[in-house]
């Protein structure tokens, strides 16, 4: 009981010991490319705690992010080549992608399950042809973006550090809600849910929009870094997979799992892709197809079960289990 | 625009169609008896492009008998795979998340190989046939067209005959209608979906071959064709084979005409957005609406 207590106590301390050490991490001289490789992988974290929200807690599965991260994207360039501030134009991201976000969601929440997935890869790909055709945002040929001052990157490094931390707050106020709960209900029976109170259309529609913000909020962080975006890169169906791989190898469901599943992928696409670059999509597929088949609650599943085989008297029921961890299957009836 | 043109265009369509069907019956039928949607699909059809593609360049086998040839090869790719990935899969009446993700992933898998051997760079297969016409008149057909719509009806009909008149057709139909009832009057639902999944690759295979001779592919080729596929055999009502071919027809008709009204830079928008209203209008596809239509009367 003891240990258990301890390892609550651990895993309350260890989210601020982090943040704690990304903040100090620059102060103790770390070279530009680590703080750049740690930049990425915060604005890829983001996206997947933001579609995690969607997808994990309220198990509406998108393949349609790359809409929000392009748009979020694409907004911030546009309102800081009209001269607003970047963190007005954070904003101005975030509201683009939330209508976005209710646009789209309007017509294909009525769609279930897969079919809702089909429709939201159909959304994307429409979304990129159109982008690529517009005059507004320089077409196919893409977009400069210029920021007046000297480039600081360690700004750019605070500002995804703070947005990650933001995220993962929101995540968990909203999985400690009734809010929450209604989403949880959602995903494991849609009718059941409606059945008891729950108006699943509209609470879909709100989780996109927080979803959709977040992530809209992370394409401008990206757009605002690396000062040149096109739509076949931000608006890339690629994107959209990315930030869907993000959360399932991590542990679908979960929020620490988002978290995880961001910085593995962070890392194994800013680095390990110099290393193999022929291999690195065969890499996601085979992750896939390994997690669905051998363990479906991904990395975040094998550390709790390597932790329970290390001491079997503290992991405690299964209940205890659903509370610590959120419960995630990827099996028909959670769809 | 004359009345020539008009014609001119519905035959296109037609012809169109024809490949269109052939495309999406491998997934109809896979997604019929085992409610899979089969992301890979992409994939299979890009292998089968470069199985013609090899045949051709290698042996100098006509693409259409290497498209001939690509049925028996993708047949046992299609049941080692389903033997090696999807038995496994928890087994359900509706489609999960779970097949689609493991499809999708096998379907990365199968682009990087595409990648690895063939590098990135746009391939055809360019033989004499590729630019003679037949005319009549004013109204000129494309041979080639022409003969890959041909054998693309030829292998319809085959399957259709299958489908209605086999054993194993007759345990498909069971499978789609009703999984359960299927097993409890014996029919073996595990023999049946390897076999499925086999015939289903195989016409990804054959329609891959197909495609390669009209158009360019490179690994990443399948992409667009599988949202066409998603289109129509949604427009098809997702399980029957006459459902795809007139699925088929509609995307290749709203294709071709749309020419007329939306600017060249848009076109491949039109079956994403097609796609998304067909699965708000009309869930069931044309027969769910007409079925629907008849309860009334």
């Amino acid at each position: 009981m003891k240990t258990r207590d301890a390892a609550r106590r651990l895993t309350i301390v260890l989210p601020w010991l982090a943040l704690l050490v990304l903040l100090l991490l620059p102060k103790l001289g770390l070279s530009s490319n680590a703080v750049r490789l740690l930049f990425i992988t915060a604005v890829w974290t983001t996206t997947s705690i933001g579609w995690n929200l969607l997808g994990g807690i309220a198990g509406q599965v998108s393949f349609g992010f790359a809409v929000f991260y392009g748009l979020g994207a694409y907004s911030t360039a546009l309102l800081m080549h009209a001269g607003r501030s970047p963190y007005f134009a954070f904003l101005g991201s975030a509201a683009v992608a939330v209508l976005a976000s209710y646009l789209i969601g309007l017509p294909t929440f009525r769609l279930r399950g897969p079919y809702f997935a089909i429709a939201t890869i159909g959304v994307t790909e429409a979304v990129r042809v159109v982008m690529n055709n517009l005059d507004i945002t320089g077409g196919s040929s893409g977009y400069r973006i210029t920021e007046a001052g000297p480039f600081n990157q360690l700004v750019h490094y605070y500002t995804a550090i703070v947005l990650v931390a933001v995220a993962v707050m929101v995540s968990y106020l909203v999985v400690h809600s009734k809010f929450g709960l209604a989403l949880r209900a959602i995903k494991q029976d849609e009718d059941a849910a409606a059945d008891i109170g729950v108006n699943p259309y509209s609470s879909k529609l709100w989780i996109h929009a927080i979803a959709a913000a977040l992530t809209g909020i992370a394409g401008g962080v990206y757009a605002r870094y690396a000062a040149f975006i096109y739509p076949g890169n931000v608006f890339a169906f690629q994107t959209s997979i990315s930030i869907l791989l993000m959360p399932v190898i991590g542990g679908i469901g979960t929020i620490w799992g988002a978290v995880l599943g961001g910085i593995v992928f962070g890392i194994i696409e800013e680095e390990l892709v110099v290393y193999f670059p022929n291999v690195h999509l065969m890499l996601y597929g085979v992750l896939l197809i390994v997690i669905v088949l051998l363990e479906p609650d991904g990395l975040m599943g094998l550390l709790r079960r390597l932790f329970r085989r290390k001491s079997s008297e503290d992991s405690g029921s299964a209940d205890a289990d659903k509370v610590l961890w959120g419960r995630s299957r990827l099996e028909g009836r959670e769809l | 625009m004359t009345a020539i043109d008009y014609v001119n265009l519905l035959i296109s369509a037609f012809l169109l169609a024809g490949v269109y069907a052939a495309m999406s019956v491998g997934m109809t039928i896979i997604y019929g008896v085992m409610k899979i949607v089969n992301l890979a699909h992409a994939g299979f059809l890009m292998l089968g492009a470069y199985f013609a593609y090899e045949l051709f360049e290698h042996f100098h086998i006509d693409p259409i008998i290497g498209a001939v040839l690509a049925l028996p090869v993708f047949f046992l790719f299609g049941v080692a795979v389903h033997w090696l990935l999807v038995r496994w899969l928890p087994k359900s009446d509706t489609p999960t998340l779970s097949s689609l993700l493991l499809m999708f992933g096998f379907w990365l898998v199968l682009q990087n190989i595409g990648y690895i051997v063939w590098g990135n760079t746009e391939q055809s297969i360019f033989t004499p046939r590729t630019v003679s016409t037949i005319n009549f008149g004013e109204i000129s057909i494309s041979t080639l067209r022409l003969i890959v719509f041909v054998a693309a009806v030829i292998s319809l009909a085959v399957l259709q005959f299958i489908f209605a008149h086999s054993w194993f057709g007759r345990s498909m139909r069971a499978l789609i209608q009703n999984p359960y009832a299927a097993q409890i009057v014996g029919v073996d639902d595990q023999r049946t979906a390897r076999l499925t999944f086999g015939l289903g690759t195989a016409f990804a295979g054959f329609a891959g071959s197909l495609l390669a001779m009209l158009y360019s592919f490179d690994p990443d080729f399948g992409r667009s064709f599988l949202l066409r596929a998603f289109v129509i055999i949604v427009l098809g009502g997702l399980e029957s084979i006459t459902g795809a071919a007139i699925g088929a027809l509609v995307l290749a008709l709203v294709e071709t005409f749309s020419i007329m009204v939306v600017p060249a830079g848009y076109q491949p928008a039109i079956s994403f957005a097609l796609l998304v209203v067909v699965l708000l209008v009309m869930p069931k596809g044309i027969a769910g609406l007409l079925q629907k239509r008849w309860r009334f009367v």
